[in-house]
């Protein structure tokens, strides 16, 4: 099991300056992430979800507050924090062998157990028999795993997933989420996603992270107290999903375009606290 | 430029400008004063180059360090330069050549567009011209002047044939595939649309491959260029090319360094002026897509 | 209006040959047409040469293996001329895709000396090497150099910055992200500049020969075919060069399809 680390964000404030003018993009944003503990993070484009995310990784620099993991001040990049992006960024002239051992490039290991460790992470994403197969001849959801074994190989404490799924298909999607749950249970690291998808935020995170953009802040956090694995169809996780849905229906309010008075909410009576309100529609 | 950016400050992010990772705690501090823009040093940072090269040239030939034959000091270049336009030796020579490629580069233009059209169109065309034309575009211009001059002798008729030759094939080939490529999801919403042949052709073919074609356009003109130098080096009594060899054999290399530049400046200009007329013309089509 | 559905396709003559006929229809046309010519008589001109003569003379400058030593010493020159403009391509691309600085410096002067037609600098190469092999080396040098600088900066430049992320994230050193990213991603590019240039020295040497007469190469067959008015000649060099070229495109098509197999059939993704 790889060591899981504690991420403090303290008031974490971050603008960018375009052409002399600043816009704010996260504001006062504070969590704590457990060691091993897995986050999602949801809301509407433009709330600084993949922002804060590069920042946590090191991609981007210059904020205002604090960013430690296990008490460290982050500084640029580390092996110590992994992450998967949208797209899955293989090199296209490496075989999937080639591009999972790029994650172990720079560790301090011996070549015999680099090649274990490579072995071990693509059976974990279940690619054994594709080791060297080209990127080009993979799908999209294989190409996607061999990303994250790529990002695991080098047992970081902390994973980050910038809307890993966000580029396929929906079936895709469901069985990589399953995928990733086990392998979160299997490798005991922390993980941190962003998506846009709330349902997949709520079937893999332990707390749901809602923020709203403009400038980007956390408007609640959400708890999700169901045992793994979770029922999509269940009543409690829709009752959950429908809290986090019930977080955007205010904003598609203030939004200019404005539905017809929709029908009851389907899941439980008009009064209750989980439905929509009436007249609101949204969407992602 | 990206590579160029990330190679340089692993680190920083282009917006921002700030140097590195040192987790700031505080925002940049900006400088006080004007700075000059980046296109204001761009445009500064070209000159130290051919100024250094300049100084050196003439620091060659003033201190006679190379034979004033073999590398005549810049001002007689200069001087070569007016001279020629003054005495009226350059301005003839100028417009026969600019006429030469004028003439053979619309003829080229015009077979290559006819071609491609053809062989994009239609596949039977296609299937019987394209090999042949593929063996005669192995041969390159140059393999073809002696036939060329057996059969026509050296005077304009050669040099328009050869330039117009040196035009068609990128033509043809480029207009050929930008017909044959249009992407096949346009031609099926016109399809599915019940589009005539004529407006397939005029609505969904042709503005889809003049990106493409205009490519084809341009690289002509440029082979056509050079088809003309050649030419005119090989087998001309006036002309821009003649002016070189000229100069060259009575050793006057200012003559000849004076005719490059003009070479080199008027290629230059006809590359440009066909480029303007893409970005005013054509891009505002392309974008459409 | 008959019901029938659309007419009959191979009523249409052209469609009725196959496929891997009708290449040859027009080049045994063009031949037909010719041995006509000769055999009814319609020039007089010493030009038209039966075709049987211009075989004849073909097997003849091949067999007493004149065409090989002139083809060899043209060939010599051209692949030396090749390596050494690549060579100094690639290096004077890598320098100037990699660096910013070192590109605002020279790029504007190499973009404008780039104007000047090829040939133009053949009579300025004269005077500076002399009329033997050291200035058309040097010219078929300069033809090499300029389309492997410009690929090799293109190619550089046009490396995803999204796969340079991941090599931050993976904490590559420069070295690392040089020869494990931007060398690989450029690679196609930085191919088909080669590819270029190795069709653009042939075109040269073929220039040079001409306008440098002197010592031995092809292009001396199409310049004594031209002199002494022999039509057979001439011909010979012309499917010669031809078929040279051919060779080296195709040679260059394969090395280059083997060396960026990785990309499959479509363009790389990432």
């Amino acid at each position: 099991m790889a060591h899981a680390a504690t991420l403090a964000i303290q008031h974490l404030h971050k603008q960018y300056t375009v052409r002399g003018e600043t816009l704010p993009v996260l504001e006062d944003i504070t969590l704590t992430v457990q060691p091993g503990e897995f986050v999602s993070i949801v809301g509407s484009s433009g709330c600084g979800k993949s922002t804060l995310l590069r920042l946590i990784v090191g991609l981007e620099a210059d904020y205002r507050g604090e960013l430690l993991l296990d008490g460290q001040r982050i500084v640029g990049t580390s092996l110590d924090r992994g992450i998967v992006f949208q797209e899955h960024r293989l090199f296209p002239w490496l075989t999937v062998e080639q591009n999972v051992a790029l994650g172990l490039l720079n560790a301090e290991l011996s070549e015999a157990d680099k090649r274990q460790a490579v072995r071990e992470h693509i059976e974990l994403v279940g690619l054994q028999g594709f080791e060297t197969a080209h990127p080009h001849q993979l799908s999209g959801g294989m190409s996607q795993r061999v990303a994250i074994a790529r990002a695991l190989v080098n047992r970081p404490e902390v994973l980050l997933l910038d809307e890993p799924f966000g580029a396929l298909d929906a079936l895709t999607r469901a069985h990589l989420q399953q995928e990733l749950h086990r392998i979160w249970k299997a490798e005991g690291i922390t993980m941190i996603l962003v998506t846009h998808d709330v349902e997949e935020a709520v079937y893999l995170g332990e707390k749901v992270v809602v923020m709203e953009p403009r400038p980007g802040r956390i408007r609640r956090i959400v708890p999700v107290d169901l045992p793994y694995p979770r029922e999509r169809g269940g009543a409690s996780f829709g009752r959950i999903k429908d809290d986090v849905l019930s977080e955007f229906g205010g904003e598609a309010r203030a939004a200019a375009v404005l539905a017809p008075a929709a029908p009851p909410a389907p899941s439980g009576h008009a009064d209750s606290p989980y439905a929509l309100p009436a007249g609101a529609r949204f969407s992602f | 430029m990206s590579t160029q950016a990330l190679l340089a400050e692993p680190g920083s992010r282009e917006l921002d400008a700030a140097p590195a990772p040192a987790a700031r705690s505080t925002p940049p501090v900006r400088h006080t004063g004007w700075r000059p823009g980046p296109r204001l040093t761009n445009w500064l940072l070209a000159w130290p180059l051919p100024l250094a090269l300049l100084a050196i040239w003439w620091l060659a030939a003033d201190q006679g360090w190379v034979a004033a034959q073999v590398l005549p000091p810049p001002e007689t270049v200069w001087g070569a330069l007016r001279d020629s336009i003054a005495n009226g030796e350059l301005w003839p020579n100028l417009q026969i050549s600019l006429l030469r490629v004028l003439a053979g580069f619309a003829a080229g233009l015009a077979g290559g567009l006819l071609l491609g059209v053809a062989m994009g169109l239609s596949p039977t065309f296609k299937d019987y011209v394209y090999p042949l034309f593929k063996a005669f575009s192995q041969v390159p211009v140059l393999g073809w002047l002696p036939l060329l001059m057996l059969l026509v002798g050296i005077d304009e008729a050669l040099k328009v044939i050869l330039i117009a030759k040196a035009a068609l094939v990128p033509v043809t080939i480029n207009t050929y595939q930008g017909i044959a490529g249009v992407p096949s999801r346009y031609i099926e919403v016109a399809r599915a649309l019940k589009f005539t042949r004529w407006q397939m052709l005029s609505k969904v073919v042709f503005p889809a491959a003049i990106a493409p074609i205009w490519n084809g356009v341009r690289y002509g003109l440029t082979h056509a260029w050079l088809a003309l130098v050649v030419v005119e080096l090989l087998a001309s009594s006036e002309g821009l090319g003649f002016l070189i060899v000229y100069g060259r054999q009575l050793f006057q290399l200012d003559v000849v360094m004076a005719a490059v530049v003009v070479v080199g400046l008027f290629g230059w200009l006809l590359d440009k002026g066909l480029a303007l007329i893409e970005t005013r013309l054509l891009r505002w089509r392309k974008e459409a897509f | 209006m008959s019901t029938h559905p659309h007419p009959n396709r191979n009523l249409n003559p052209f469609t009725r040959i196959p496929k891997p006929l009708r290449g040859w229809v027009l080049p045994a046309a063009i031949v037909f047409v010719w041995w006509l010519a000769v055999r009814l008589g319609w020039s007089t001109s010493p030009l038209l040469v039966p075709v049987e003569t211009v075989l004849a003379t073909g097997w003849q400058q091949i067999a007493s293996g004149k065409v090989f030593s002139e083809l060899g010493a043209s060939l010599q020159r051209d692949l030396i001329g090749f390596a050494i403009g690549a060579s100094a391509g690639l290096v004077a691309g890598a320098v100037l895709g990699l660096s910013r600085l070192a590109e605002k410096l020279i790029g504007p002067s190499f973009h404008t000396l780039k104007q000047i037609s090829l040939f133009a600098w053949i009579p300025l190469l004269s005077v500076w090497f002399g009329l033997g092999d050291a200035a058309k080396v040097a010219f078929l040098s300069l033809a090499a150099f300029f389309p492997v600088v410009l690929n090799t900066v293109e190619g550089i430049r046009s490396v995803p910055a999204e796969l340079i992320e991941v090599a931050r994230v993976l904490r590559f050193t420069r070295w690392q992200l040089l020869t494990r990213v931007v060398l690989p991603g450029a690679a196609p590019s930085i191919f088909a500049g080669i590819h270029l240039a190795l069709i653009y020295a042939w075109l040269a040497t073929l220039g040079a020969e001409y306008l440098l007469v002197s010592g031995k190469g092809i292009g001396n067959l199409l310049i004594d075919g031209r002199e002494h008015f022999q039509m057979d000649l001439v011909l010979l060099g012309v499917v010669v060069v031809g078929a040279v070229g051919f060779a080296l495109n195709w040679i260059a098509t394969r090395i280059e399809r083997r060396a960026l197999a990785w990309r499959g059939r479509s363009v790389a993704s990432y």
